[in-house]
């Protein structure tokens, strides 16, 4: 026991000066404590006003729309498990406070398990967000007086942070933050949500912050969407759109309003780095309107896994050519010299663990795509160093990298 | 001749006793002294059988018996503050009797009223007449005046009165007054008197191009309040006077047929109203009914273009007295089916972030297509109990129906899909539209005078007045297509065709609306009059209560595209084939952001005194009004606000100096305080996220009610029995005005908006040279208010609220109305060339600081002319917009919209007696 410690710590030794000699910066891993339980609430059927903690290993049953009034808390921790009936929502006033984990994430989901089934997280007036390791499914639809429910809905300016989750078969806008929220949006995955329109990630009028290392698959409108309001231009929309992996986005809408992988429009300002976009119906589209003079862009990745989008579902059958589609016509967007532009099918293609190539798919289908990058991916290493060495949410650095 | 004339005689008396009615008594009663004619003067014709005949003298001092049996009779005239005058007359059989009658001024009790003032004021010449011994300052037009313009709804001849403009509401006729450049708000409407409901479903407002002209026996328009009348006028009251019983037998039949120029030039936009559900699936089916595609028709949004039917209008009325006169009845009735479009252009305007000014978003075109449908019945009785107790009972009754199909191509050459790279490309959008409504406005009032004693006289009214408008199943209908550049030769510098994508179905709107204003008023007041040292003393005390209810509710369903099997929408190639999904099957009835219900109790109560000498008239009085108001709605936002009550109360003096230079001049000086009631629906806290471009609407709970001191000055001069020379000035101060504004530039909602003022001057003018006559009015208007705007300081990139000195919304800087008029010797012909000046109006308010849509100065031309022949016939033309004027909205010097009418033409008969 005494040697092998002794060997060991030789061994470490010798690997200490190997590793110093190509010297390391500091690495932080974040440790989350589990929050605990004040105010807990009783596991079963919940509705009506409420504050304090959905605690760990439990289920609930929303059975008639939830609210959280200001100064309370809604709590849950790592495991609880959510079944939302009748299609109510959750209004939040107050702080909305969902800590998972990796192992153990929350999970919210609707009894019919179908699209637009109910309402998410309305939190207009809310005074902080926190959202993370929580597996979001089905939301959206109309509210009873007929708008368009955002799966999480943000009107303040509070601090938004959603971390390491999964927005799966919603419909409409899934994260839809405007009046200056602070958002720090990171490492989730956004799929195959919107039945004919709604965007992944759409932030509006004055909103701040990053969004970085998601996944946005099959979205029927655009990926990330940024616009100020057009009656304030100030404050800007101003949002870091990094090492996101955009893939198969915007064809549900139909060719006359196609989506985007990321678009900037109305005086927002952007920096758009390191993102992988697949087959989206139409790239990274910078509006005419958009800030255009203080929105940076490179280092992204343009590919198409075929030349062509047929849709023979329209009389006369229309075929869209996705490579003159990276950076649209009627946008001011242009190839950058950083960019990894594909230019045929196989050029550049970021070689995705698994990738079954379909373009156009509905709402809520199936999907076992793995974007992790295979060795050799040219999307490895050619990173802007700001937001990360590789491209795409699944990166070789560990601590930034998307953990699905 | 005398001998043939008593042969005629005893042959009716022997044939016909119908034949009687020949034999008529006429004339005219006068001031001895001064010539004035003297309205309203009592006439008796007494026979030898002690039998009665009674009637009133006309504004001319006129007065007619008819069917009188030839013979000797009595005639005795009797007016307030005259001796009575009696003759002893012979009536001659089958002609014309006419006695002038001459009174004498009894200098002991001037005001010892005891008739009843029954003005017959149809005639132009009655409108001077009121205007000159109102107490307030107020302008008249008569249904002569009315008759011959080229108008054919209260509407358009309002904004030939001086200081009058109306707003437009997009697509449809023009309907709502402006007086003294303040909105609709600021003013109130009245049938005979008293206030009525709105259809309006969030306002207090009344489109008046829904009454018939033809049914007006004058509109009035007090821009001065006194203490006996409702309060809540700024710029000022609107009264529709409806026809009130004659002296004499009225038959009048008229009808006409016209065109609308526009729907010569292209079609009318048709669609099918059979299917039409009335009662939405809620209503139908009960709140839990899940709603199927099936449920919703599609002829409705099948639009086909055809040449409409003429527009038609008819009309008929009758009028007489029965019971020895005791008994008046009138019924009339009017018909109008009309056909009219609009071509507009309406382009949405986005602040450039470089520059921070207004710059294009989206070009578009609008076609309307409209069918409105008004039909206004009339009923009135009076009954004379004796000479000191009268009852009358009026029913107004005015239903409106209007189809309209919108047709909408909007382009976006900016924003979040996209814009135009050249011209010609671009995302397309297209609405279909199809609109019914009908809308039912009635108004019953009884009332009774009564004389107490000598000085003391009492009169009441119970009113009950409702109004509703139902829109069953407002369809819209969206698709779009995109518009793009292939470069050929792949040099995107180089040449291009155009490529385009085919027409997506996008989205589908179904909303049934229906709401109800409903009020019951009761007013009562006592007056006594008396007369000390040739001082005329009227003391005038009343009250009023009004309990008002209204609710609006509103259903409304989205029907989205099915999609394809890869999960995209369907192309749309016409509504029989569209496939759709119900997106909200539970409908909104229960939650709807619209729906509210409401309830106003306004109790009034005045205390008003006159004294009138030779020379002056020194007026004043208060009056407090107390408002109880609230409205519940139903919201599924827990916590959030879902009813409000407000209670406040105003005093409101009012002061008012005549002095009489001399019979035919007036100078007028008046102060008196007046308030605004905010709409009902701005109340309400609704709010509408917005789904686009971030900037939500919302309603105010904690708006306050307007008040204003106001302040008048006018000289008139009455030359002659039409004419008329009026010069005046008024100046506003109103404490709270309300408008919308867009606070923190992204929420736009009504607010108060500190203290707005606004001045003005008015001229008024009618002369006639012989045959030919000139009449006009000329107004202008100042006013400054200040409003919250958005402003963008681009070094230091902020963005915040300014306030920015503007007139108030709706405002015209400079309006004129000059007309030309011939009348034909022995009065058979009459024409009238109608011009209209308006000059810069304040359309709309736009968010950002210093910018502001401005409807541009327009001239209008319109021409009217009549010709009588067989003493009882008339045929008439009127042709409006003979410019064919169109109406420009800019903002600064960037177009942003533009509305074409194009002229129509209307030509009839009318037959009277």
């Amino acid at each position: 026991m005494k040697t092998r410690k002794l060997s060991f710590l030789l061994f470490a030794a010798g690997i200490t000066v190997l590793v110093a000699s190509c010297s390391k910066k500091d690495t932080t891993t974040v440790i989350t404590p589990t929050v605990p339980a004040s105010n807990p609430i009783a596991p079963g059927s919940i509705s009506g006003f409420v504050k304090g903690t959905f605690t760990t290993g439990n289920t609930y049953t929303i059975t008639a729309d939830l609210t959280v009034k200001p100064g309370d808390t809604l709590a849950a921790q790592q495991g609880v498990t959510v079944i939302v009936k009748n299609n109510a929502q959750v209004n939040i006033a107050g702080v909305l406070l969902l800590v998972g984990t990796a192992d153990q994430p929350i999970s919210f989901n609707s009894d019919s398990n179908t699209p637009g089934s109910w309402g998410g997280f309305q939190c207009d007036s809310a005074q902080s967000v926190t959202v993370k390791w929580v597996k979001i499914a089905n939301t959206g639809g109309p509210d009873p007086s007929g708008g368009p429910r955002k799966s999480l809905f943000v009107a303040a300016p509070v601090n938004v942070d959603i971390e390491d989750s999964w927005f799966t078969n919603g419909q409409d806008d899934i994260i839809r933050c405007q009046a200056g929220a602070r958002v720090t949006i990171l490492r989730n995955t956004i799929q195959c949500s919107g039945s004919t329109d709604g965007e992944a990630i759409n932030l509006k009028s004055g909103v701040v912050g990053d969004v970085g290392y998601n996944v946005v698959y099959s979205q029927a409108g655009t990926g990330v969407k940024l616009e100020t309001s057009s009656t304030a231009p100030f404050p800007q929309t101003v949002v870091n759109v990094f090492n996101n992996t955009l893939v198969s986005n915007g064809w549900r809408r139909g060719a006359a309003e196609p989506g985007r992988g990321v678009s900037v429009g109305l005086n927002a300002k952007a920096n758009i780095y390191n993102n992988v976009m697949v087959d989206n119906y139409q790239g990274l589209e910078l509006f005419t309107d958009a800030d255009t003079v203080n929105t940076k862009y490179g280092n992204n990745l343009f590919y198409a896994s075929i030349d062509n989008y047929s849709d023979t579902t329209v009389h006369p059958n229309i075929s869209i050519p996705l490579r003159s589609n990276f950076y649209p016509g009627d946008g001011v967007g242009k190839p950058q010299a950083s960019d990894l532009i594909s230019t045929a099918v196989g050029d550049k293609d970021p070689m995705f663990k698994s990738f079954d190539g379909k373009v156009a798919t509905p709402n809520g289908a199936a999907t076992s795509n793995d974007y992790h990058l295979q060795t050799g991916s040219p999307a490895i290493g050619k990173g802007n160093a700001t937001y990360g060495v590789d491209l795409g949410a699944y990166t070789s650095d560990a601590t930034k990298s998307n953990k699905h | 001749m005398k001998s043939i004339c008593l042969f005629l005689t005893a042959v009716m008396v022997i044939c016909s006793s119908q034949l009687l009615a020949q034999n008529t008594v006429t004339g005219n009663i006068v001031n001895n002294t001064t010539k004035e004619k003297l309205a309203g003067a009592f006439v008796t014709l007494k026979g030898k059988s002690g039998k009665e005949i009674k009637t009133v003298t006309t504004t001319g001092g006129d007065f007619v018996f008819e069917n009188v049996v030839a013979g000797n009779y009595t005639l005795k005239a009797e007016y307030v503050g005259y001796e009575i005058l009696t003759a002893q007359i012979t009536v001659a059989a089958g002609k014309q009797n006419y006695f002038a009658m001459a009174l004498a001024e009894k200098n002991a009790s001037l005001a010892t009223v005891n008739v009843f003032t029954v003005i017959n004021s149809d005639k132009e010449a009655s409108s001077r007449n009121a205007e000159k011994n109102a107490n307030n300052i107020i302008n008249v037009i008569s249904a002569q005046g009315i008759q011959r313009s080229p108008d054919i709804n209260a509407a358009n001849v309002l904004q030939r009165m001086s200081g009058v403009t109306l707003q437009k509401n997009s697509g449809a006729d023009e309907s709502y007054a402006i007086v003294r450049g303040l909105e609709p708000r600021y003013n109130n409407t009245l049938i005979n008197g008293v206030k009525v409901t709105s259809p309006d479903e969030k306002a207090r407002f009344v489109s008046l191009d829904i009454v018939p002209s033809d049914l007006l026996q004058k509109i009035e328009i007090s821009k001065t309040l006194l203490p006996e009348m409702e309060g809540d006028a700024i710029g000022g009251t609107v009264n529709l006077v409806m026809k009130d019983a004659p002296d004499t037998v009225l038959i009048r039949a008229t009808a006409s047929l016209g065109y609308s120029k526009i729907l010569l030039d292209r079609k009318y936009s048709y669609f099918s109203t059979n299917d039409i559900q009335q009662k939405s699936l809620n209503e139908r089916f009960g709140s839990s009914y899940v709603a199927q595609p099936g449920d919703f028709s599609r002829s409705n949004l099948d639009f086909k273009g055809k040449t409409p039917i003429p527009t038609g209008i008819a009309g008929l009325t009758y009028g007489k007295r029965f019971l020895n006169n005791k008994l008046g009845i009138i019924v009339a009735d009017n018909f109008q089916n009309q056909y009219y479009g609009t071509n507009s252009i309406l382009n949405s305007v986005v602040p450039d972030i470089y520059l921070a000014i207004p710059a294009l978003s989206d070009v578009s075109t609008r076609q309307f297509s409209t069918q409105q449908l008004n039909n206004g019945l009339l009923l009135h009785a009076d009954y004379n109990i004796n000479n000191r107790n009268k009852i009358i009972l009026s029913n107004v009754l005015l239903y409106s129906y209007l189809a309209q199909s919108r047709i909408s191509v909007d382009t976006a050459i900016k924003g979040g899909n996209g814009g135009r790279t050249v011209p010609g490309t671009g995302p397309v959008s297209t609405d279909y539209s199809s609109l019914t409504t009908h809308e039912l406005l009635e108004n019953l009032k009884l009332e009774g005078r009564h004389i107490l004693s000598q000085h003391l006289f009492f009169d009441w009214a119970g009113v009950f007045s409702v109004a509703t408008k139902r829109s069953p199943d407002r369809a819209d209908l969206s698709v779009n297509k995109k518009i793009d550049t292939v470069h050929t030769t792949g040099d995107v510098h180089g040449p291009y065709t155009f490529i385009t994508t085919p027409d997506y179905f996008d989205d589908i709107s179904r909303v049934w609306q229906h709401n109800n204003d409903k009020d019951y008023s009761a007013i009562a007041n006592l007056s006594y009059k008396t007369t000390i040292h040739k001082v005329f003393i009227d003391v005038k005390a009343g009250g009023l209560y009004r309990h008002k209810t209204r609710y609006n509710l509103q259903d409304a369903y989205d029907l989205k595209p099915t999609t394809n099997s890869n999960g995209v929408k369907q192309v749309f190639t016409n509504i029989y084939d569209a496939q759709w999904v119900v997106y909200n099957p539970a409908g909104t009835y229960d939650y709807d952001v619209n729906n509210y219900h409401a309830f106003e109790n306004v109790t009034a109560g005045f205390i008003q005194a006159k004294i009138q000498t030779k020379k002056f008239d020194v007026f004043g009085g208060i009056r407090t009004e107390k408002t109880e108001q609230g409205f519940t709605i139903n919201t599924f936002h827990p916590g959030a606000i879902n009813g409000v009550n407000k209670d406040y109360t105003d005093v409101l003096p009012s002061m008012m100096f005549n002095y009489k230079l001399n019979l035919k001049t007036n100078i007028r000086l008046s102060y008196f305080k007046s308030i605004s009631r905010p709409n009902y629906y701005e109340l309400v806290p609704y709010r509408i996220l917005s789904s686009s471009s971030a900037t939500d609407e919302q309603g105010n709970p904690n708006l306050k009610h307007s008040i204003a001191d106001n302040l008048d000055l006018r000289y008139e001069l009455y030359p002659g029995d039409e004419e008329q020379l009026f010069i005046g000035g008024f100046y506003k101060r109103i404490q709270d005005p309300i408008e919308l504004a867009y606070i923190d530039g992204t929420t736009y909602e009504p607010v108060n908006l500190g203290t707005a003022t606004v001045w003005g001057a008015e001229l008024v003018y009618t002369k006639y040279f012989g045959n030919i006559g000139i009449t006009g009015n000329y107004t202008y208007i100042y006013s400054k208010i200040y409003s919250i705007k958005s402003y963008t300081d681009l070094q230091a990139q902020t963005t915040y609220d300014k306030l920015q000195e503007r007139p108030m919304q709706g405002q015209t800087d400079n309006t004129a109305n000059v007309s030309l008029l011939y009348r034909g010797t022995h009065r058979r012909f009459f024409a009238q060339l109608a011009y209209q000046y308006i000059g810069n109006t304040l359309a709309r308010v736009y968010p950002i600081y210093g910018y502001d849509y401005y409807q541009q100065p327009q001239s209008f031309l319109a021409l009217s002319a009549e010709y009588s022949f067989k003493k009882h016939f008339t045929v008439f033309g009127k042709f409006n917009n003979i410019l064919n004027t169109a109406t420009t909205y800019k903002i600064n010097t960037l177009i942003v919209g533009q509305d074409v009418f194009k002229s129509n033409a209307l030509i009839g008969f009318r037959y009277s007696r």
